[in-house]
Protein backbone atom coordinates (compact mmCIF):
# COMPACT_ATOMS: atom_id res chain seq x y z
CA UNK A 1 0.00 0.00 0.00
CA UNK A 2 2.56 2.49 1.51
CA UNK A 3 4.53 1.50 -2.11
CA UNK A 4 1.51 2.15 -4.08
CA UNK A 5 1.38 5.62 -2.87
CA UNK A 6 4.97 6.40 -3.50
CA UNK A 7 3.43 6.07 -7.16
CA UNK A 8 2.44 9.78 -6.55
CA UNK A 9 5.69 10.84 -7.11
CA UNK A 10 5.55 9.78 -11.04
CA UNK A 11 1.78 10.89 -11.13
CA UNK A 12 2.77 13.65 -13.31
CA UNK A 13 4.39 11.07 -15.66
CA UNK A 14 1.98 8.49 -15.72
CA UNK A 15 -1.24 11.65 -16.72
CA UNK A 16 0.90 13.42 -19.06
CA UNK A 17 4.19 11.67 -19.79
CA UNK A 18 7.44 13.33 -20.77
CA UNK A 19 5.25 16.87 -21.20
CA UNK A 20 5.71 19.67 -20.64
CA UNK A 21 9.44 18.45 -21.68
CA UNK A 22 8.82 16.10 -24.29
CA UNK A 23 5.79 15.48 -26.11
CA UNK A 24 2.54 14.80 -24.51
CA UNK A 25 2.13 11.38 -23.12
CA UNK A 26 0.56 9.34 -20.28
CA UNK A 27 -3.05 8.96 -19.58
CA UNK A 28 -3.66 12.06 -21.82
CA UNK A 29 -2.56 10.37 -24.73
CA UNK A 30 -4.65 7.45 -24.34
CA UNK A 31 -7.79 10.18 -24.13
CA UNK A 32 -6.33 11.67 -27.24
CA UNK A 33 -5.57 8.80 -29.18
CA UNK A 34 -9.42 7.49 -28.28
CA UNK A 35 -10.74 11.03 -29.17
CA UNK A 36 -8.79 11.28 -32.58
CA UNK A 37 -9.21 7.60 -33.27
CA UNK A 38 -13.47 7.84 -32.68
CA UNK A 39 -13.78 11.09 -34.76
CA UNK A 40 -11.94 9.39 -37.96
CA UNK A 41 -13.61 6.47 -37.77
CA UNK A 42 -16.90 7.70 -36.96
CA UNK A 43 -17.01 9.87 -40.13
CA UNK A 44 -15.24 6.83 -41.89
CA UNK A 45 -17.65 4.12 -40.42
CA UNK A 46 -20.62 5.97 -40.66
CA UNK A 47 -19.62 6.57 -44.99
CA UNK A 48 -18.80 2.55 -44.81
CA UNK A 49 -21.84 1.20 -43.14
CA UNK A 50 -24.41 3.24 -45.15
CA UNK A 51 -22.22 2.19 -48.12
CA UNK A 52 -22.30 -1.32 -47.03
CA UNK A 53 -26.19 -1.15 -47.67
CA UNK A 54 -26.65 0.11 -51.10
CA UNK A 55 -28.13 -2.15 -53.67
CA UNK A 56 -24.98 -1.10 -55.67
CA UNK A 57 -22.83 -4.12 -55.51
CA UNK A 58 -19.85 -2.66 -56.78
CA UNK A 59 -20.25 0.03 -53.68
CA UNK A 60 -21.45 -2.85 -51.39
CA UNK A 61 -18.87 -5.04 -51.93
CA UNK A 62 -15.54 -3.13 -51.12
CA UNK A 63 -17.24 -1.90 -48.35
CA UNK A 64 -18.13 -5.48 -47.00
CA UNK A 65 -14.16 -6.29 -47.72
CA UNK A 66 -12.71 -3.46 -45.84
CA UNK A 67 -15.13 -4.51 -42.99
CA UNK A 68 -14.40 -8.04 -42.66
CA UNK A 69 -11.18 -7.74 -43.42
CA UNK A 70 -10.23 -5.54 -41.05
CA UNK A 71 -12.69 -7.14 -37.85
CA UNK A 72 -10.49 -10.73 -38.62
CA UNK A 73 -7.46 -8.86 -37.93
CA UNK A 74 -5.41 -8.33 -35.00
CA UNK A 75 -5.36 -5.14 -34.43
CA UNK A 76 -1.42 -5.28 -32.97
CA UNK A 77 -1.08 -6.29 -36.57
CA UNK A 78 -2.69 -3.23 -37.85
CA UNK A 79 -0.53 -1.11 -35.80
CA UNK A 80 2.59 -2.45 -37.38
CA UNK A 81 1.51 -2.34 -41.00
CA UNK A 82 0.97 1.46 -40.65
CA UNK A 83 4.40 1.48 -38.44
CA UNK A 84 5.80 0.50 -41.32
CA UNK A 85 3.87 1.71 -44.40
CA UNK A 86 2.65 4.47 -43.79
CA UNK A 87 6.22 6.48 -44.03
CA UNK A 88 5.83 5.27 -47.79
CA UNK A 89 2.80 6.01 -47.66
CA UNK A 90 3.14 9.55 -46.93
CA UNK A 91 6.27 9.59 -48.68
CA UNK A 92 8.70 9.43 -46.40
CA UNK A 93 7.98 11.02 -43.17
CA UNK A 94 4.72 10.41 -40.46
CA UNK A 95 5.40 10.14 -36.47
CA UNK A 96 4.60 7.37 -34.76
CA UNK A 97 1.64 9.34 -33.03
CA UNK A 98 0.34 9.55 -36.47
CA UNK A 99 1.08 6.27 -37.20
CA UNK A 100 -0.44 5.28 -34.18
CA UNK A 101 -3.78 7.40 -35.14
CA UNK A 102 -4.04 6.26 -38.67
CA UNK A 103 -4.00 2.58 -37.56
CA UNK A 104 -6.93 3.14 -35.05
CA UNK A 105 -8.71 4.59 -36.98
CA UNK A 106 -9.18 2.14 -39.54
CA UNK A 107 -9.47 -0.81 -36.96
CA UNK A 108 -12.04 1.37 -35.28
CA UNK A 109 -13.80 2.31 -38.72
CA UNK A 110 -14.50 -0.94 -39.57
CA UNK A 111 -16.56 -1.71 -36.26
CA UNK A 112 -18.68 1.63 -35.91
CA UNK A 113 -19.52 0.63 -39.80
CA UNK A 114 -21.34 -2.73 -38.58
CA UNK A 115 -22.78 -0.36 -35.21
CA UNK A 116 -24.14 2.27 -38.22
CA UNK A 117 -25.22 -0.44 -39.96
CA UNK A 118 -27.25 -2.72 -37.77
CA UNK A 119 -28.69 0.34 -36.12
CA UNK A 120 -30.13 1.62 -39.27
CA UNK A 121 -31.66 -1.73 -40.41
CA UNK A 122 -33.09 -2.20 -36.66
CA UNK A 123 -35.46 1.02 -37.65
CA UNK A 124 -38.81 -0.72 -38.55
CA UNK A 125 -39.55 -0.87 -42.46
CA UNK A 126 -42.73 1.40 -41.50
CA UNK A 127 -40.71 4.46 -40.63
CA UNK A 128 -39.27 5.13 -43.89
CA UNK A 129 -43.01 4.68 -45.72
CA UNK A 130 -44.77 6.52 -43.61
CA UNK A 131 -42.23 9.37 -44.32
CA UNK A 132 -42.23 8.72 -47.97
CA UNK A 133 -46.06 8.87 -48.11
CA UNK A 134 -45.75 12.13 -46.32
CA UNK A 135 -43.75 13.60 -49.54
CA UNK A 136 -40.95 13.97 -47.37
CA UNK A 137 -37.95 12.82 -50.03
CA UNK A 138 -35.14 9.67 -48.55
CA UNK A 139 -32.91 12.07 -47.42
CA UNK A 140 -35.44 14.13 -45.45
CA UNK A 141 -36.40 10.64 -44.36
CA UNK A 142 -33.39 9.70 -43.55
CA UNK A 143 -32.29 12.80 -41.50
CA UNK A 144 -35.20 13.29 -39.82
CA UNK A 145 -36.61 10.12 -39.31
CA UNK A 146 -34.12 7.05 -39.70
CA UNK A 147 -30.80 8.18 -38.79
CA UNK A 148 -32.19 10.05 -35.77
CA UNK A 149 -33.60 6.58 -34.04
CA UNK A 150 -30.64 4.67 -35.33
CA UNK A 151 -28.62 6.99 -33.18
CA UNK A 152 -30.59 5.98 -30.07
CA UNK A 153 -30.40 2.17 -30.82
CA UNK A 154 -27.05 2.14 -31.69
CA UNK A 155 -26.10 4.17 -28.58
CA UNK A 156 -24.92 1.08 -26.47
CA UNK A 157 -23.16 -0.50 -28.55
CA UNK A 158 -21.11 2.60 -29.67
CA UNK A 159 -20.37 3.56 -25.95
CA UNK A 160 -18.94 -0.36 -25.00
CA UNK A 161 -17.26 0.13 -28.48
CA UNK A 162 -15.93 3.44 -27.59
CA UNK A 163 -14.84 1.94 -23.96
CA UNK A 164 -12.81 -0.88 -25.44
CA UNK A 165 -11.33 1.21 -28.29
CA UNK A 166 -9.60 3.07 -25.18
CA UNK A 167 -8.37 0.17 -23.32
CA UNK A 168 -7.21 -0.84 -26.92
CA UNK A 169 -5.04 2.58 -27.27
CA UNK A 170 -2.75 0.63 -24.67
CA UNK A 171 -1.59 -1.34 -27.69
CA UNK A 172 0.32 1.31 -29.52
CA UNK A 173 3.01 1.14 -26.83
CA UNK A 174 4.55 -1.47 -29.10
CA UNK A 175 5.76 1.32 -31.49
CA UNK A 176 6.83 2.93 -28.80
CA UNK A 177 4.13 5.60 -28.17
CA UNK A 178 4.60 6.89 -24.31
CA UNK A 179 0.90 6.27 -23.58
CA UNK A 180 0.04 4.86 -20.00
CA UNK A 181 1.00 1.47 -20.68
CA UNK A 182 4.60 2.49 -22.03
CA UNK A 183 5.11 5.26 -19.24
CA UNK A 184 4.40 2.89 -16.60
CA UNK A 185 6.86 0.58 -18.01
CA UNK A 186 9.44 3.12 -17.83
CA UNK A 187 8.59 3.79 -13.94
CA UNK A 188 8.86 0.13 -13.34
CA UNK A 189 12.41 -0.02 -15.44
CA UNK A 190 13.60 2.72 -13.40
CA UNK A 191 12.70 0.67 -9.94
CA UNK A 192 12.12 -3.16 -10.76
CA UNK A 193 11.20 -3.68 -7.08
CA UNK A 194 8.27 -2.28 -7.35
CA UNK A 195 6.98 -3.72 -10.22
CA UNK A 196 3.32 -4.31 -9.60
CA UNK A 197 2.56 -0.93 -8.05
CA UNK A 198 3.17 0.76 -11.19
CA UNK A 199 1.20 -2.18 -13.15
CA UNK A 200 -1.38 -1.46 -10.94
CA UNK A 201 -1.59 2.19 -11.13
CA UNK A 202 -1.90 1.62 -15.00
CA UNK A 203 -4.83 -0.76 -14.25
CA UNK A 204 -6.53 2.27 -12.01
CA UNK A 205 -5.59 4.93 -15.10
CA UNK A 206 -7.61 2.86 -16.81
CA UNK A 207 -10.21 2.01 -15.06
CA UNK A 208 -11.08 5.54 -13.43
CA UNK A 209 -11.81 6.62 -17.39
CA UNK A 210 -13.46 3.41 -18.93
CA UNK A 211 -15.95 3.70 -15.68
CA UNK A 212 -16.58 7.00 -16.16
CA UNK A 213 -17.55 6.69 -19.40
CA UNK A 214 -20.00 4.10 -19.07
CA UNK A 215 -21.58 5.97 -15.92
CA UNK A 216 -22.19 8.78 -18.87
CA UNK A 217 -23.28 6.57 -20.81
CA UNK A 218 -25.94 4.76 -18.97
CA UNK A 219 -27.20 8.79 -17.98
CA UNK A 220 -27.34 9.50 -21.63
CA UNK A 221 -29.20 6.53 -22.57
CA UNK A 222 -31.78 7.08 -19.74
CA UNK A 223 -32.47 10.61 -21.37
CA UNK A 224 -32.44 9.66 -24.97
CA UNK A 225 -34.38 6.26 -24.08
CA UNK A 226 -37.47 8.81 -23.01
CA UNK A 227 -39.35 8.21 -26.26
CA UNK A 228 -39.49 4.25 -25.91
CA UNK A 229 -41.08 3.46 -22.35
CA UNK A 230 -41.78 -0.12 -23.52
CA UNK A 231 -37.87 -0.74 -24.11
CA UNK A 232 -36.20 -2.12 -21.13
CA UNK A 233 -34.66 0.47 -18.99
CA UNK A 234 -30.99 0.50 -18.74
CA UNK A 235 -30.84 0.08 -15.18
CA UNK A 236 -33.62 -2.95 -15.65
CA UNK A 237 -32.49 -5.96 -12.97
CA UNK A 238 -32.74 -9.15 -14.49
CA UNK A 239 -36.19 -10.23 -13.00
CA UNK A 240 -37.28 -6.75 -14.51
CA UNK A 241 -36.82 -7.52 -17.72
CA UNK A 242 -37.72 -10.96 -17.86
CA UNK A 243 -41.10 -9.72 -16.31
CA UNK A 244 -41.01 -12.04 -13.32
CA UNK A 245 -42.80 -11.31 -10.11
CA UNK A 246 -40.71 -9.98 -7.36
CA UNK A 247 -39.04 -12.81 -5.52
CA UNK A 248 -38.74 -13.19 -1.61
CA UNK A 249 -35.53 -13.68 -0.26
CA UNK A 250 -35.58 -17.67 0.18
CA UNK A 251 -33.39 -19.86 -1.65
CA UNK A 252 -36.20 -22.06 -3.25
CA UNK A 253 -37.79 -18.63 -4.93
CA UNK A 254 -34.27 -17.69 -6.67
CA UNK A 255 -33.11 -21.33 -7.56
CA UNK A 256 -36.70 -21.61 -9.07
CA UNK A 257 -37.10 -18.81 -11.33
CA UNK A 258 -33.26 -18.97 -12.27
CA UNK A 259 -33.99 -23.13 -13.39
CA UNK A 260 -36.91 -21.96 -15.92
CA UNK A 261 -35.20 -18.93 -16.88
CA UNK A 262 -33.96 -19.14 -20.93
CA UNK A 263 -30.11 -18.62 -21.63
CA UNK A 264 -30.15 -15.32 -22.98
CA UNK A 265 -32.61 -12.80 -22.31
CA UNK A 266 -33.78 -10.89 -25.68
CA UNK B 1 -59.12 10.88 -59.24
CA UNK B 2 -57.44 7.65 -59.91
CA UNK B 3 -57.29 5.31 -62.57
CA UNK B 4 -56.16 1.92 -63.18
CA UNK B 5 -55.33 0.89 -66.21
CA UNK B 6 -54.09 -2.59 -66.70
CA UNK B 7 -52.24 -2.41 -64.20
CA UNK B 8 -49.76 -5.28 -63.08
CA UNK B 9 -47.41 -6.00 -60.57
CA UNK B 10 -44.77 -8.87 -59.46
CA UNK B 11 -43.14 -9.34 -56.58
CA UNK B 12 -40.28 -12.31 -58.16
CA UNK B 13 -42.17 -14.90 -60.08
CA UNK B 14 -45.80 -14.11 -58.38
CA UNK B 15 -48.20 -12.49 -60.02
CA UNK B 16 -49.62 -10.21 -57.43
CA UNK B 17 -51.55 -7.39 -59.38
CA UNK B 18 -53.34 -9.19 -62.12
CA UNK B 19 -54.31 -6.58 -64.55
CA UNK B 20 -56.23 -4.12 -62.42
CA UNK B 21 -59.08 -2.02 -64.06
CA UNK B 22 -60.47 0.45 -61.45
CA UNK B 23 -62.22 4.07 -61.80
CA UNK B 24 -62.19 6.08 -58.67
CA UNK B 25 -64.22 9.31 -58.66
CA UNK B 26 -63.26 12.56 -56.58
CA UNK B 27 -65.09 12.51 -53.15
CA UNK B 28 -65.70 8.67 -53.50
CA UNK B 29 -65.01 6.20 -50.70
CA UNK B 30 -64.05 2.78 -51.75
CA UNK B 31 -63.86 -0.11 -49.20
CA UNK B 32 -61.58 -2.90 -50.35
CA UNK B 33 -61.61 -6.28 -48.62
CA UNK B 34 -60.16 -9.74 -49.72
CA UNK B 35 -58.44 -12.56 -47.80
CA UNK B 36 -54.76 -11.98 -47.23
CA UNK B 37 -52.36 -12.35 -49.58
CA UNK B 38 -55.23 -11.00 -52.20
CA UNK B 39 -53.21 -7.84 -52.90
CA UNK B 40 -54.88 -5.53 -51.06
CA UNK B 41 -52.09 -3.48 -49.21
CA UNK B 42 -49.91 -3.63 -52.80
CA UNK B 43 -52.61 -2.11 -54.71
CA UNK B 44 -53.17 0.89 -52.02
CA UNK B 45 -49.16 1.03 -52.24
CA UNK B 46 -49.52 1.05 -55.89
CA UNK B 47 -51.29 4.29 -55.75
CA UNK B 48 -48.75 6.51 -53.90
CA UNK B 49 -46.01 4.20 -55.28
CA UNK B 50 -44.53 3.43 -52.20
CA UNK B 51 -44.78 0.05 -54.79
CA UNK B 52 -44.00 0.73 -58.86
CA UNK B 53 -46.17 -1.17 -61.22
CA UNK B 54 -44.13 -3.26 -64.00
CA UNK B 55 -46.97 -2.73 -66.41
CA UNK B 56 -50.01 -1.03 -66.98
CA UNK B 57 -50.64 2.85 -65.81
CA UNK B 58 -51.91 4.27 -62.85
CA UNK B 59 -53.45 8.03 -63.26
CA UNK B 60 -53.73 10.24 -59.66
CA UNK B 61 -54.92 13.97 -60.07
CA UNK B 62 -53.72 13.80 -63.73
CA UNK B 63 -49.99 12.01 -62.36
CA UNK B 64 -48.85 9.48 -64.31
CA UNK B 65 -46.82 7.28 -62.00
CA UNK B 66 -44.97 5.07 -64.08
CA UNK B 67 -44.00 8.06 -65.93
CA UNK B 68 -40.50 8.74 -64.89
CA UNK B 69 -40.55 12.82 -64.97
CA UNK B 70 -43.15 12.51 -62.41
CA UNK B 71 -42.67 14.23 -59.37
CA UNK B 72 -43.17 11.89 -56.59
CA UNK B 73 -42.86 14.39 -54.16
CA UNK B 74 -46.26 16.17 -55.23
CA UNK B 75 -47.73 12.76 -55.71
CA UNK B 76 -46.91 11.56 -52.28
CA UNK B 77 -47.92 14.95 -51.04
CA UNK B 78 -51.79 14.79 -52.29
CA UNK B 79 -51.91 11.51 -51.10
CA UNK B 80 -52.27 10.92 -47.49
CA UNK B 81 -51.36 7.38 -46.15
CA UNK B 82 -52.47 5.58 -42.87
CA UNK B 83 -50.97 2.05 -41.95
CA UNK B 84 -52.11 -0.62 -40.00
CA UNK B 85 -49.34 -0.11 -37.48
CA UNK B 86 -49.55 3.40 -37.07
CA UNK B 87 -46.00 3.88 -37.90
CA UNK B 88 -45.78 7.06 -35.71
CA UNK B 89 -42.54 8.77 -35.46
CA UNK B 90 -41.45 7.36 -31.63
CA UNK B 91 -39.26 10.21 -31.29
CA UNK B 92 -41.13 12.86 -32.15
CA UNK B 93 -44.20 14.35 -29.85
CA UNK B 94 -47.60 13.85 -31.42
CA UNK B 95 -47.33 17.81 -32.57
CA UNK B 96 -44.26 17.09 -34.03
CA UNK B 97 -44.99 14.25 -35.74
CA UNK B 98 -47.94 15.91 -37.59
CA UNK B 99 -45.78 19.12 -38.19
CA UNK B 100 -42.79 17.34 -39.91
CA UNK B 101 -43.48 16.76 -43.20
CA UNK B 102 -46.07 20.55 -44.02
CA UNK B 103 -42.35 22.17 -42.91
CA UNK B 104 -39.92 19.95 -44.30
CA UNK B 105 -42.21 19.47 -47.79
CA UNK B 106 -44.63 22.56 -47.83
CA UNK B 107 -42.06 24.77 -45.98
CA UNK B 108 -44.78 25.89 -43.79
CA UNK B 109 -43.23 28.36 -40.69
CA UNK B 110 -43.61 26.52 -37.48
CA UNK B 111 -46.05 28.97 -36.39
CA UNK B 112 -48.38 27.79 -39.08
CA UNK B 113 -47.74 24.53 -38.61
CA UNK B 114 -48.67 24.18 -35.22
CA UNK B 115 -51.39 25.95 -35.78
CA UNK B 116 -52.91 23.56 -38.74
CA UNK B 117 -51.49 20.61 -36.58
CA UNK B 118 -53.85 21.67 -33.55
CA UNK B 119 -56.73 22.19 -35.87
CA UNK B 120 -56.17 18.77 -36.76
CA UNK B 121 -55.54 17.63 -33.58
CA UNK B 122 -59.29 19.10 -32.21
CA UNK B 123 -60.71 17.61 -35.15
CA UNK B 124 -60.02 14.26 -34.47
CA UNK B 125 -60.36 15.08 -30.21
CA UNK B 126 -56.78 15.47 -28.98
CA UNK B 127 -56.00 18.81 -28.78
CA UNK B 128 -55.01 17.73 -25.02
CA UNK B 129 -52.70 15.20 -26.06
CA UNK B 130 -50.16 17.02 -28.36
CA UNK B 131 -47.33 16.88 -26.41
CA UNK B 132 -47.46 12.99 -26.01
CA UNK B 133 -44.76 10.53 -27.03
CA UNK B 134 -46.63 7.58 -29.29
CA UNK B 135 -45.40 5.32 -26.39
CA UNK B 136 -47.73 7.30 -23.79
CA UNK B 137 -51.28 7.23 -26.48
CA UNK B 138 -53.68 4.06 -26.71
CA UNK B 139 -53.23 2.56 -29.92
CA UNK B 140 -56.73 4.35 -31.03
CA UNK B 141 -55.09 7.54 -29.96
CA UNK B 142 -51.61 7.11 -31.92
CA UNK B 143 -54.17 6.10 -35.43
CA UNK B 144 -56.09 9.43 -35.08
CA UNK B 145 -52.57 11.35 -34.71
CA UNK B 146 -51.53 9.45 -37.67
CA UNK B 147 -54.65 10.19 -39.49
CA UNK B 148 -54.35 13.83 -38.46
CA UNK B 149 -50.75 13.57 -39.74
CA UNK B 150 -51.83 12.76 -43.29
CA UNK B 151 -54.53 15.54 -43.39
CA UNK B 152 -51.47 18.24 -42.51
CA UNK B 153 -50.47 17.72 -45.74
CA UNK B 154 -53.72 18.57 -47.07
CA UNK B 155 -54.04 15.65 -48.85
CA UNK B 156 -56.58 15.20 -51.61
CA UNK B 157 -56.84 11.08 -51.39
CA UNK B 158 -56.58 9.58 -48.46
CA UNK B 159 -55.65 5.78 -48.13
CA UNK B 160 -56.25 3.49 -45.03
CA UNK B 161 -54.50 0.34 -45.27
CA UNK B 162 -56.40 -1.70 -42.45
CA UNK B 163 -56.44 1.07 -40.10
CA UNK B 164 -58.57 -0.64 -37.18
CA UNK B 165 -57.12 -4.25 -37.40
CA UNK B 166 -54.33 -3.73 -34.85
CA UNK B 167 -56.92 -2.10 -32.20
CA UNK B 168 -58.50 -3.69 -29.12
CA UNK B 169 -62.22 -3.71 -30.46
CA UNK B 170 -63.13 -1.25 -27.72
CA UNK B 171 -60.78 1.48 -29.42
CA UNK B 172 -62.13 0.57 -33.25
CA UNK B 173 -65.11 2.59 -33.17
CA UNK B 174 -63.31 6.15 -32.01
CA UNK B 175 -60.82 5.79 -35.49
CA UNK B 176 -63.98 4.62 -37.22
CA UNK B 177 -65.91 7.84 -36.48
CA UNK B 178 -63.29 10.34 -36.89
CA UNK B 179 -63.05 8.43 -41.03
CA UNK B 180 -66.74 8.93 -41.22
CA UNK B 181 -66.80 12.11 -40.55
CA UNK B 182 -64.18 12.61 -43.01
CA UNK B 183 -65.93 11.29 -45.23
CA UNK B 184 -69.10 13.29 -45.13
CA UNK B 185 -66.37 16.04 -46.11
CA UNK B 186 -66.00 14.45 -49.59
CA UNK B 187 -62.66 13.33 -49.00
CA UNK B 188 -61.83 10.76 -51.39
CA UNK B 189 -61.02 7.27 -49.59
CA UNK B 190 -59.52 3.81 -50.64
CA UNK B 191 -60.41 2.21 -47.37
CA UNK B 192 -58.66 -2.08 -46.88
CA UNK B 193 -60.99 -2.85 -43.92
CA UNK B 194 -63.25 -5.45 -42.82
CA UNK B 195 -65.15 -3.19 -40.81
CA UNK B 196 -68.56 -4.22 -42.65
CA UNK B 197 -70.34 -1.68 -40.77
CA UNK B 198 -68.05 1.30 -41.73
CA UNK B 199 -68.16 0.11 -45.47
CA UNK B 200 -72.32 -0.39 -45.19
CA UNK B 201 -72.39 3.46 -43.48
CA UNK B 202 -69.90 5.22 -45.90
CA UNK B 203 -68.53 3.27 -48.82
CA UNK B 204 -70.07 3.97 -52.29
CA UNK B 205 -68.55 1.40 -53.96
CA UNK B 206 -67.06 -2.11 -52.35
CA UNK B 207 -64.50 -3.93 -54.29
CA UNK B 208 -63.54 -7.42 -53.09
CA UNK B 209 -60.16 -8.43 -54.67
CA UNK B 210 -58.58 -12.05 -54.37
CA UNK B 211 -55.64 -13.70 -55.56
CA UNK B 212 -54.30 -10.83 -57.02
CA UNK B 213 -57.24 -10.26 -58.74
CA UNK B 214 -60.43 -7.32 -58.60
CA UNK B 215 -63.55 -10.13 -58.51
CA UNK B 216 -66.50 -8.20 -58.32
CA UNK B 217 -67.16 -4.33 -57.58
CA UNK B 218 -70.65 -3.03 -56.68
CA UNK B 219 -72.57 -1.21 -53.63
CA UNK B 220 -72.03 -2.63 -50.24
CA UNK B 221 -75.27 -4.71 -50.37
CA UNK B 222 -74.41 -6.19 -53.67
CA UNK B 223 -71.38 -7.29 -52.30
CA UNK B 224 -71.92 -8.22 -48.78
CA UNK B 225 -75.39 -9.55 -48.30
CA UNK B 226 -75.51 -10.92 -52.50
CA UNK B 227 -72.53 -11.59 -54.06
CA UNK B 228 -72.50 -13.09 -57.51
CA UNK B 229 -69.15 -14.90 -57.43
CA UNK B 230 -68.99 -17.92 -55.64
CA UNK B 231 -65.18 -17.06 -54.19
CA UNK B 232 -66.94 -13.73 -52.89
CA UNK B 233 -69.67 -15.41 -51.18
CA UNK B 234 -67.29 -17.86 -49.52
CA UNK B 235 -65.25 -14.90 -48.23
CA UNK B 236 -68.22 -13.14 -46.77
CA UNK B 237 -69.67 -16.47 -44.93
CA UNK B 238 -66.33 -17.56 -43.43
CA UNK B 239 -64.82 -13.64 -42.46
CA UNK B 240 -68.33 -12.18 -41.60
CA UNK B 241 -69.94 -15.01 -40.11
CA UNK B 242 -73.26 -13.40 -42.61
CA UNK B 243 -75.51 -16.39 -43.29
CA UNK B 244 -75.20 -15.98 -47.35
CA UNK B 245 -76.95 -19.36 -48.42
CA UNK B 246 -75.45 -20.44 -52.09
CA UNK B 247 -78.33 -21.54 -54.32
CA UNK B 248 -77.74 -25.32 -53.75
CA UNK B 249 -78.02 -25.19 -50.34
CA UNK B 250 -81.64 -23.18 -50.36
CA UNK B 251 -82.75 -25.98 -53.14
CA UNK B 252 -82.40 -28.83 -49.99
N1 LIG C 1 -42.23 -6.88 -50.47
C1 LIG C 1 -42.73 -8.05 -50.94
N2 LIG C 1 -41.92 -8.96 -51.51
C2 LIG C 1 -42.41 -10.12 -51.97
N3 LIG C 1 -43.69 -10.48 -51.92
C3 LIG C 1 -44.56 -9.62 -51.36
C4 LIG C 1 -44.14 -8.36 -50.83
N4 LIG C 1 -45.21 -7.71 -50.33
C5 LIG C 1 -46.26 -8.53 -50.54
N5 LIG C 1 -45.88 -9.66 -51.16
C6 LIG C 1 -46.77 -10.75 -51.58
O1 LIG C 1 -47.76 -10.20 -52.38
C7 LIG C 1 -49.00 -10.81 -52.10
C8 LIG C 1 -50.04 -9.74 -51.76
O2 LIG C 1 -49.68 -9.14 -50.54
P1 LIG C 1 -50.52 -8.00 -49.85
O3 LIG C 1 -50.76 -6.93 -50.85
O4 LIG C 1 -49.81 -7.61 -48.61
O5 LIG C 1 -51.87 -8.75 -49.50
P2 LIG C 1 -53.04 -8.29 -48.52
O6 LIG C 1 -52.77 -6.90 -48.08
O7 LIG C 1 -54.26 -8.43 -49.35
O8 LIG C 1 -53.04 -9.27 -47.41
C9 LIG C 1 -48.79 -11.79 -50.98
O9 LIG C 1 -48.71 -13.07 -51.53
C10 LIG C 1 -47.47 -11.40 -50.40
O10 LIG C 1 -46.80 -12.52 -49.93
MG1 LIG D 1 -52.43 -6.13 -46.14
Amino acid sequence: MIDLLGQFDNIRFYLLGPYPKGDIGGLALNIILTILAISFSFIFGALLGYSRLSCRRYIKLPCMAYIEIVRATPLIMIIFWMYFFLPYLVGGHATIISSAVVSLSIYAAAYQAEIVRAGILAVPRGQLEAALSTGMSRYGAMRHIILPQAFRIMIPSFVSFFVSLFKDTATVFIIGVIELTQAGIIISQRDPDKMYAAYLSMAIGFWCICFTMSHLARRLEKRVGVFDLESIRPDACRDEFMLLPKQKKTGEGIEESTACAPEKPV
Amino acid sequence: MIKFIAANKWFKNSHVLKNINLEIAKGEVIVICGPSGAGKSTLLRTINKLEPIDDGEIIVDGMYISDPRTDLTALRAEIGMVFQHFNLYPHKTAIKNITLAPRKVRGLSRKKAEERALKLLEKVGLDHRQDSFPVQLSGGEQQRVAIARSLAMEPKIMLFDEPTSALDPELINEVLDVMTSLAREGMTMVVVTHEIGFAQKVADRVVFMNDGEIIEIGSPPDIFVNPQHERTKEFMSSVFHIPIFSESQEEE
